[in-house]
């Protein structure tokens, strides 16, 4: 019985919340500006482009003799080792070096080291140049029949390296996971300040209303905290939910609309359509399939695991939220109005802020002892450890995950429990405002 | 006659800090009856009913509900109604009334069975759809009331229930209140209006600066506070009718009107009605006689009124 009270409260405090107009605005608005920053990211990035003179090393040679560019985008093929293609590389005009392992048919991927990080439109031709000159010598092997061409399809990564010079081990650059658990460290540090400043306001609204008591004569005053705080927790996911869904649409319509044009597979696709003519709208599909998948952006996004990311997310978000919350929920008892809150609101989320200012430290410097002592401390370890395992963690260094998570569960139970205890005898007060001390004798009563 | 009690508080202590705010308070409530609570302001009525209720644990001492310590939650066969109550104001009436009465153990279909006919008996029917914050305080109140009842509780506690009620709504309720005991509900009903006390409660326990000062019914101790004044409404000289009292009964006040006279008479030595109404007669014309009992607000004012009352917040 006390489980069904429960969930009408949970239900009543999502319901109340998710029907408000601000809450549907706040659910389409954020996706549209998260899916406009990246797609001006990803316009910008396509913009600017210098002319590139690719020194290719050929394995295979002369498999990639005949390979071509475009006036703004010539390949020079060689058949010389690795190590004097970075020796030329270093002494020459090539912007970039372009390696083509031996084993390039079964890896179908090649390296691209260069001087200055070439625009994501080069990397997304060069690619094209190379998988289109593979099928084409493809096709000439094969009978042609829409099964043969889908064996045919050699989808191929791009790793770009900065060149450090000859013999020492070109560093990949894919900054994009950081940048990705920078996102969401933020995301976490908004969502836990929103949601529990929600819960503080619900508990002086109940207060304030003077429904307060009607409400314990019926459930306890732990159900009701707890009813609430799981309630608007339950907001917080679902609006999480409804970002990376809506993100995810707009952004894929985002790309569409910014590369569908521009590189329309016309030319990829020149020999193949005539292969598959009669099969119309499969080869529509084909299409988009190719589309997603060969812009370097789009590959890289992949390349991040997002289900990970997502998990550490919801788990740091549910464990500094309900910490973050339960801490709220005592002090929106204790006080009758939102002008009162601020004497305890800001001592409360200030590791919050820091966390949140810090964020950038760590983003440029993950391993720092700072960011290890931030991401383990449970007041601050939700938006740090978030950008930390976003970065990746070494596996010798995963015991920090697991202490963190941990002390994070140990904590949010302790300040549920505590903050059960002040909220039971701050509900009941009214009149002036109490001090810190005497809220924390109420521990006692 | 022996009363079954449907509540029982034993030795209740209450502290707020060191602060006590309840002192070894026992109070009995009769089934089936109305009981008044009463007390000044701050003499601890709330922080009594939170403890009976179950919203906060007394330091020591027993509630007993139906003869048996009251361990777990019984809200759904509670009814309170407090002093300071309000609603989700954002919130339609209908939606409201479901969530407070499902809060209350019933299921959403039960619920809306119950609420409907108090809905109708208080001219309510058209306020389902409206948001809470839309009514008038006075409609707000009789919202608060329908669902604290609508659950039917065995055991209604009503904290000043006729505050924020014009007169009309006042007798509205005051007949549902009656109509509820008649069905058999025990009511416990607190409030500083003594003359509904006397109007409604049987009973009644007063408690001042935490602890119970005055238990029993209503009429035994009006009885028990009489100070044995007798008024008498009569046609006559009032010449006569001095001299007719003798040195038992002295004339504690008359009052003469066009018609007749009113006077209020003061026996010595426990001397009865019976010997002044036999003197009387031979006199004048007595029209009516009968024994003043003191009000239970005079009683209230002679145990309390002099001690100064400390104000704190509720």
């Amino acid at each position: 019985m006390s489980a069904n009270k429960i969930g009408l409260i949970i239900k009543r405090e999502y319901f109340t919340r998710v029907r408000k107009k601000s809450f549907i605005l706040m659910s389409v608005l954020g996706p549209l500006i998260m899916a406009g920053v990246l797609t001006f990211a990803l316009w910008t990035s396509l913009e600017q482009s210098e002319d590139q003179k690719i020194l290719v090393i050929d394995d295979n040679y002369p498999f990639f003799e005949s390979l071509e560019g475009s006036s703004k985008l010539t390949y020079n093929v060689m058949d010389i080792s690795l190590s004097k293609g970075e020796a030329l590389l270093e002494i020459s005009d090539y912007t970039a070096l372009l390696y083509l392992p031996k084993n390039i048919l079964q890896s179908k991927s090649g390296q691209l080291i260069f001087k200055k990080q070439p625009s994501i439109k080069v990397q997304r031709q060069i690619e094209q140049n190379i998988q289109q000159y593979l099928e084409l010598s493809k096709l000439k092997e094969f009978d042609i029949s829409e099964s043969d061409y889908r064996r045919l399809r050699a989808p191929f990564n791009l790793l770009t390296f900065q060149f450090k010079g000859t013999g020492n081990e070109a560093e990949e650059t894919n900054m994009l996971p950081a940048i990705v658990g920078l996102v969401f460290g933020i995301l976490i540090y908004f969502f836990i300040f929103m949601y529990s400043v929600q819960v503080m306001r619900g508990v002086i609204e109940e207060k304030t209303n003077r429904i307060i008591e009607v409400m314990i004569s019926s459930v306890k005053p732990f159900q009701l905290m707890m009813g609430k705080i799981i309630g608007v927790g339950a907001v917080g996911l679902t609006q999480f939910a409804l970002w990376i869904l809506l993100t995810i649409t707009l952004a894929i319509g985002g790309q569409f609309l910014l590369l569908g044009n521009k590189y329309d597979a016309s030319q990829i696709n020149a020999p193949m359509t005539e292969l598959v003519k009669e099969q119309v709208e499969q080869e529509q599909t084909i299409k988009l399939n190719q589309l997603s998948q060969e812009d370097n952006l789009f590959n890289k996004i992949r390349r991040i695991n997002f289900p990970v990311m997502i998990a550490v997310f919801i788990f740091y978000f549910l464990g500094g939220y309900l910490l973050y919350s339960a801490l709220m929920a005592a002090v929106g008892s204790a006080v009758d109005n939102d002008t009162d809150t601020q004497q305890f609101i800001f001592p409360i989320t200030f590791p919050l802020l820091l966390a949140y200012i810090l964020s950038f430290n760590v983003f440029e410097n993950p391993s720092s002892d700072m960011a290890v002592w931030l991401s383990i401390i449970p007041l601050t370890s939700p938006v740090i450890m978030m950008i930390r395992v976003a970065i990746g963690i070494e596996s010798a260094d995963m015991w920090q995950v697991y202490l963190s998570m941990a002390l994070l569960i140990g904590s949010f139970l302790g300040a549920v429990w505590m903050s059960g205890k002040i909220y039971r005898v701050g509900i009941l007060m009214y009149g002036k405002k109490p001090s810190i001390r005497e809220i924390l004798k109420w521990l006692n009563y | 006659m022996q009363m079954k009690h449907i509540l029982e508080g034993k030795n209740i202590n209450k502290f707020y800090g060191n602060f006590r705010v309840l002192k070894d308070i026992n109070i009995s409530i009769p089934e089936g009856q109305i009981f008044g609570l009463l007390g000044p302001n701050g003499a601890g009525k709330t922080t009594l009913i939170r403890t009976l209720t179950q919203i906060t644990a007394p330091d020591s001492g027993e509630i007993i509900y139906k003869g048996l310590p009251l361990k777990a939650y019984k809200s759904s066969e509670f009814g309170y109604l407090p002093e300071e109550r309000g609603l989700y104001r954002k919130m339609k009436v209908g939606e409201q009334a479901l969530y407070l009465c499902q809060i209350k153990g019933l299921d959403k279909k039960e619920a809306l069975h119950k609420l409907k006919p108090w809905f109708e008996k208080l001219a309510m029917e058209s306020w389902w759809n409206r948001k809470v914050e839309e009514l008038s305080k006075g409609m707000q109140q009789k919202l608060q009331f329908a669902i604290t009842v609508a659950h039917s509780p065995k055991l209604l506690i009503l904290d000043e229930p006729f505050s924020g009620f014009d007169p009309v709504n006042t007798e509205t309720i005051k007949n549902h209140i009656l109509d509820l005991k008649n069905e058999g509900t025990t009511i416990v009903f607190s409030t500083h209006n003594m003359a509904s006390v006397e109007e409604l409660c049987q009973n009644i326990t007063l408690i001042n600066r935490g602890e119970n000062i005055l238990s029993g019914s209503v009429n035994d101790i009006r009885k028990s506070f009489s100070k044995s004044l007798f008024q008498v409404q009569f046609k006559g000289s009032k010449v006569a009718f001095a001299n007719a009292l003798g040195y038992q009964f002295e004339i504690d006040e008359i009052i003469e009107t066009p018609d007749h006279t009113n006077a209020t008479v003061l026996a010595h030595n426990g001397s009865g009605s019976k010997e002044l109404l036999t003197w009387l007669i031979q006199h004048v014309e007595v029209i009516s006689f009968h024994e003043k009992l003191p009000s239970m607000n005079d009683i209230f004012l002679d145990l309390v009124g002099s001690l100064q009352n400390e104000t704190r917040p509720s």
